[in-house]
């Protein structure tokens, strides 16, 4: 199987806009998960003490998806003939102090697609993508990130 | 447990610095919490053994976050953390413990800005990277 005209021609293509919330609680649930100690990240008033508004998000916690029953969980920029996803690799970009409180919005471009020979699985698609996380309340771009996305 | 804070002038290139991470099944659910990635081969033994696996294993994601946070503690409350990168190579069975750790490999000055740059990633106790990255802060 080769790239298809629809395949080749969502390279460069953006999804919508998802609306991300960053919670306290969130934050909160990111540190415990990650084992991080620096008060900033969990503590009001230490986080009011060092002028910030509010508890900070670590590096890469750029909050959740708004959750609804039966919603999509991506948009996918076209149709792909492979069913089994593994996550290749990440990297993060943090640009500004994420506050609990915040909401982003997020816009992932995809930046590359290739379909390779695999040993393991015969065939790999290889998926680049950017996503950039805006805040709401005052457009600022607060980080980037890219993605390398495997089907099989 | 963290590494402590550097700064530009004592950071030395060749020095590593390292964090162990237990990755017990109560931890990889609150991650699953943290990140909203409920697949199942990360908290359900059942269903990790019928997908092929021996047991369950830790998010590739947890791995990445766990490289945000040692360059975190390294850069501190007056660094920040530039960008850093990781490649999710091989998997890690849950119930090993991990070691994160981060290289440095250069130090430079760009645009008025102290960087050091690192190799890191994650580590089996065999010694096995399955979590190979480079990543760059800033240091006061």
């Amino acid at each position: 199987m080769e790239l298809t005209p629809e395949m080749k021609a969502a390279i460069g293509k953006s999804t919508d806009t998802t609306t991300y919330e960053v919670t306290s609680l969130g934050i909160r649930t990111f540190c415990r998960a990650v084992g991080y100690e620096n008060p900033l990240y969990f503590d009001d008033e230490a986080a009011s003490k060092a002028g910030h508004p509010a508890i900070i998000a670590p590096p890469g916690y750029l909050g959740m998806p708004v959750w609804a029953p039966g919603a999509a969980r991506r948009q996918e920029l076209f149709k792909s003939p492979f069913t089994r996803n593994l996550n290749g690799g990440t990297a993060v970009e943090p640009l500004e102090h994420v506050y609990a409180g915040d909401v982003l919005e997020a816009v992932t471009t995809l930046t590359n697609l290739d379909i390779l020979p695999s040993k393991a699985y015969g065939q790999l698609m290889v998926r680049k993508s950017e996503t950039i996380y805006t805040r709401k309340s005052d457009g600022k771009v607060v980080a980037k990130t890219r993605g390398t996305s495997l089907s099989y | 447990m963290a590494v402590d804070a550097q700064t530009y002038d004592k950071i030395e290139v060749g020095q590593e610095f390292t964090l162990e991470e237990a990755t017990d099944s109560q931890r990889l659910v609150i991650w699953a919490a943290a990140s909203g990635d409920f697949y199942q081969i990360h908290y359900d033994d059942n269903f990790a053994k019928n997908n092929k696996l021996p047991d369950i294993i830790v998010h590739g994601a947890l791995k990445g976050m766990w490289v945000g946070k040692i360059l975190d503690q390294i850069a501190g409350t007056d660094g920040w953390v530039k960008e850093w990168d990781v490649a999710y190579r091989s998997m890690d069975i849950a119930r090993e413990p991990i070691t994160v750790f981060a290289k440095v490999t250069g130090k430079r000055e760009e645009n008025g800005e102290k960087l050091v740059d690192f190799e890191c990633g994650t580590r089996k106790t065999d010694g096995t990277v399955t979590t190979p990255g480079t990543g760059t802060v800033r240091l006061p």
